[in-house]
């Protein structure tokens, strides 16, 4: 298949679907009540132009990014730990796999309680749905380092600290690295649902640190805009793709064996 | 130490582990010192024992009830849409992109849409259900359908099986390894979005019972269903795991693995 | 004079290559009359058309140019009555020794205790009791190869197409299996024998086991010289003859300058 083809046949589809949707709003004469393609860029471009949504935007991801760091000083060591150590594993794999097995937004109310609602709340349900990825990956990363390197550097004189530095650390990194993509995949979800669940739980006490979810839970309960929630959902469809592209992106370029 | 004694150590390992949690845990409600923040064990498990008594059943039971409708819908349309996409390079050149634009966007994203949708009830978990589970299980098998060998087929085909009997018999059966770790994909990130979508657009199941003690500031209740949710989560993954041991063991890896 | 069985007339086959670039051509003009009940072995270089011209009569993919005709027919598919053993075994992974020797009966309709009792026959008389129940991954080399033996015997094929067949084992398996091969095809002196196309690496090998041995080029890959060898059967008793070392050496040498020439290519 040509390459025209291959992204004209899925645009061709697009449009097609947007114009029958739009078609089809305006013969029902339900615009306002059901988004409408026109209607929905025109509230992005609204919101966009005021910062609403760009505000929003920014304190979401500043959350992300620190519940990421979080989970990421947190679970390497773990994972490394566990993934040298045998015993460690076998000690420590049934309690991972019974806190993993708890969605992290189970936790919104302790959390709220722990942490209080002003944004806090939400970056523990972010790191701690990011740190497993991060320790499964670590413990993955550690456990696969070749045997026989390790003795060859052992052999060549290499102590503790540059066998760890010049053999265990490169070799792990790909592995590390494919963690992180997932726990960035993972972290962005769970504060859109963390902000959405504090933010039901108390609309309008906490502007101050209001994040995009809390934002679609005002939009949806208190002005019941449809356009501008759609907008908001391509928002962060577009931030999810971007974010999964770039660090794809970043994996081949920084490490072009790990990804095929 | 003898061998019989280091064996034994080395079975109880996983308890420790267990252990030393609930340990920690209660060492933490000690210290708090306060009910609500970290309830003690005795109560959670007071709570988890009332639970069974009345309402737990039904909890566990609605929750299940979401998950097989979405869980089972969106299996079944990734299984289809990855056949076809594997079938027909047409359909497979539309199918991609959105594929790929859509899976990167987390389920729980959906909630204020699907709330729109189909309004708080048994429509949202279900729907996020069917997104979550929809996609792993898809990339998975396209990916496993497209990567059977071409010389499996070759040596059906010199056989003389028909082109029916290369799918049911060589296509599908050298893929299931694929398909089966989708599945478990699938349902990990499903068990989350039940979760999540309980607990905000829901009348009931295990997500929305949390929600349900907060409004009560029962922590105690909080924190079983929270244990409840693990425990069954857990129990669901381990079912998986078993159905992959049983359909493969034939394959190298997972067969060795026991 | 008998009839070919298998015709290859003027069989040219291209393939695209990957990445821009010219086309491959992996056979060029090939000419090749296979008579009824004949052991053919085709030796060549790496990359001179021998896996391309098995795979054409076998009918998984089409010449080019020109024709194959099997009994008269022209090859579109592949078919029961041309049985394949592939150089890697292709067993399938998930049906175990009795299951993958008897899916050609099941393919092909045959009732469940016929197909039962023809694969405990082509077990026993591959060496496999009381492996019938071991998947692939259980067994060592040469008991798949044994395996892929049985399960190509299966369907009765007329035409044995085999691609390496004994590549992969080692030399005591190798030889044990190239008696029992000659055996089971009936070089003892049978009645009726199945046609064979077998491509080796190995020259002895190839002299050893056939009525004719084909020697390819490549670049293009085409049809050198047919050695003819009129060596009694059965051949298990000609291993150490001079007569077969003389052949061999024939044959070593059409084929020592292409083989130089191909290491040569690859080390450019
Ligand atoms: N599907 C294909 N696509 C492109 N090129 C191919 C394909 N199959 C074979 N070729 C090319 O055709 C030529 C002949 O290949 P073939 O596999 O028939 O050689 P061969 O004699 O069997 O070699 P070997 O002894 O290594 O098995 C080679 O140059 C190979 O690269
Ligand atoms: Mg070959």
């Amino acid at each position: 298949m040509s390459p025209a083809l291959r992204i004209g046949l899925p645009l061709g589809a697009l449009v097609v679907i947007l114009i029958a949707w739009e078609t089809a709003v305006r013969a029902t004469g339900t615009a306002g009540l059901v988004p409408s393609p026109v209607n929905v860029a025109r509230a992005g471009v609204a919101l966009i132009a005021d910062g609403t949504a760009t505000r929003a935007l920014a304190g979401s991801l500043q959350r992300v990014l620190i519940g990421f760091c979080v989970a990421a000083v947190i679970g390497v060591p773990i994972g490394l730990a566990i993934g040298t150590a045998p015993t460690l594993d076998r000690i420590f794999r049934p309690v991972l796999d019974a806190m993993r097995s708890v969605a992290p937004i189970a936790w919104i109310p302790m959390a709220i309680l722990w942490l209080g609602v002003r944004g806090d709340a939400a970056l523990f349900v972010v790191a701690y749905a990011a740190v497993f990825p991060f320790i499964l990956n670590a413990s993955d990363a550690a456990r696969r380092v070749d045997g026989s390197l390790l003795a060859a550097a052992r052999s060549l004189g290499a102590g503790r600290a540059l066998t760890f530095g010049a053999v265990i650390t490169p070799s792990a990194l790909p592995f590390l690295f494919t963690g992180a993509r997932i726990a960035m995949g993972f972290a962005w979800g769970s504060i859109i649902a963390a902000e959405l669940a504090i933010g039901i739980k108390v609309t309008g006490q906490s502007r101050a640190v209001a994040g995009l979810g809390q934002l679609m839970v005002e939009t949806l309960y208190v002005r019941r805009d449809v356009d501008a929630l759609v907008f908001y959902m391509l928002m962060i469809g577009a931030v999810s793709f971007l974010i999964d592209f770039g660090m794809r992106r970043a994996q081949i370029r920084l490490m072009p064996w790990t990804l095929r | 130490m003898s061998s019989a004694l280091r064996r034994v150590a080395t079975a109880a390992q996983p308890m420790i582990g267990i252990a030393a949690l609930i340990a920690a845990w209660q060492a933490a409600s000690v210290i708090a010192a306060n009910p609500t923040l970290a309830p003690p064990l005795g109560a959670i498990a007071r709570q988890i024992a009332a639970m069974a008594s009345t309402d737990l059943l039904n909890d566990v039971v609605a929750s299940l009830v979401h998950l097989l409708l979405g869980y089972g819908c969106g299996a079944i349309l990734g299984l289809v849409l990855a056949l076809l996409a594997a079938r027909s390079e047409w359909f497979a050149a539309i199918l991609d992109p959105y594929v790929e634009f859509l899976r990167p966007i987390s389920a729980i994203a959906w909630i204020p849409i699907a709330i729109l949708l189909f309004g708080v009830g048994r429509g949202v978990p279900v729907f996020l259900i069917f997104y979550a589970s929809l996609f792993p299980i898809l990339v998975s098998t396209l990916d496993g359908v497209r990567s059977v060998d071409r010389g499996l087929i070759n040596a059906g085909r010199a056989l003389g099986a028909s082109r029916r009997l290369v799918v049911t018999n060589i296509i599908l059966p050298a893929a299931l390894p694929s398909i089966l770790s989708g599945a478990r994909l699938s349902l990990g990130v499903a068990w989350v979005a039940m979760v999540a979508g309980e607990l905000v657009g829901a009348d009931a199941g295990l997500g929305w019972r949390i929600m349900w003690y907060q409004e009560f500031f029962s922590m105690d209740g909080v924190m079983a269903t929270i244990v409840v949710i693990g425990a069954v989560g857990w129990l669901l993954d381990a079912l998986l795991r078993a159905l992959q041991r049983r359909l493969l063991a034939w394959s190298p890896t997972t067969g060795a693995r026991g | 004079m008998t009839v070919a069985v298998l015709r290859l007339a003027g069989v040219t086959k291209t393939f695209r290559a990957p990445r821009g670039g010219g086309d491959v051509v992996a056979l060029s003009g090939v000419d090749l009359d296979v008579r009824e009940g004949e052991f053919l072995t085709v030796v060549g270089p790496s990359g001179c058309g021998k896996s391309t011209m098995l795979s054409l009569v076998a009918g998984f993919a089409q010449p080019t140019a020109g024709e194959v005709l099997f009994q008269g027919q022209p090859v579109l598919e592949p078919g029961p009555e041309r049985g394949v053993m592939f150089q890697d075994y292709a067993l399938f992974p998930w049906r175990t020794v009795m299951g993958n020797i008897e899916f050609g009966p099941y393919a092909l309709g045959v009732g469940k205790a016929e197909r039962r009792g023809r694969a405990r026959e082509l077990i026993q008389l591959v060496g496999l009791e009381g492996f019938e129940d071991r998947y692939p991954h259980e067994l060592s080399g040469g008991m798949r190869q044994r395996c892929a033996l049985a399960r190509m015997l299966a369907n009765n094929p007329t035409m044995w197409l085999m691609d390496e067949p004994l590549a992969a084992v080692d030399l005591q398996t190798r030889i044990i299996l190239q008696d029992e091969l000659l055996r089971l095809w009936g070089d003892g002196g049978s009645a009726k024998r199945s046609t064979v196309l077998f491509v080796t690496h190995g020259i002895d090998e190839a002299v050893l086991l056939a009525d004719r041995v084909v020697v390819m080029a490549r670049r293009p890959g085409r049809i050198k010289a047919i050695v003819d060898v009129n060596l009694p059967r059965p051949r298990a008793a000609q291993r150490s003859s001079p007569a077969l070392a003389e052949l061999v050496g024939r044959v070593w040498d059409l084929i020592r300058d292409e083989a130089v020439r191909a290491i040569a290519e690859e080390t450019n």
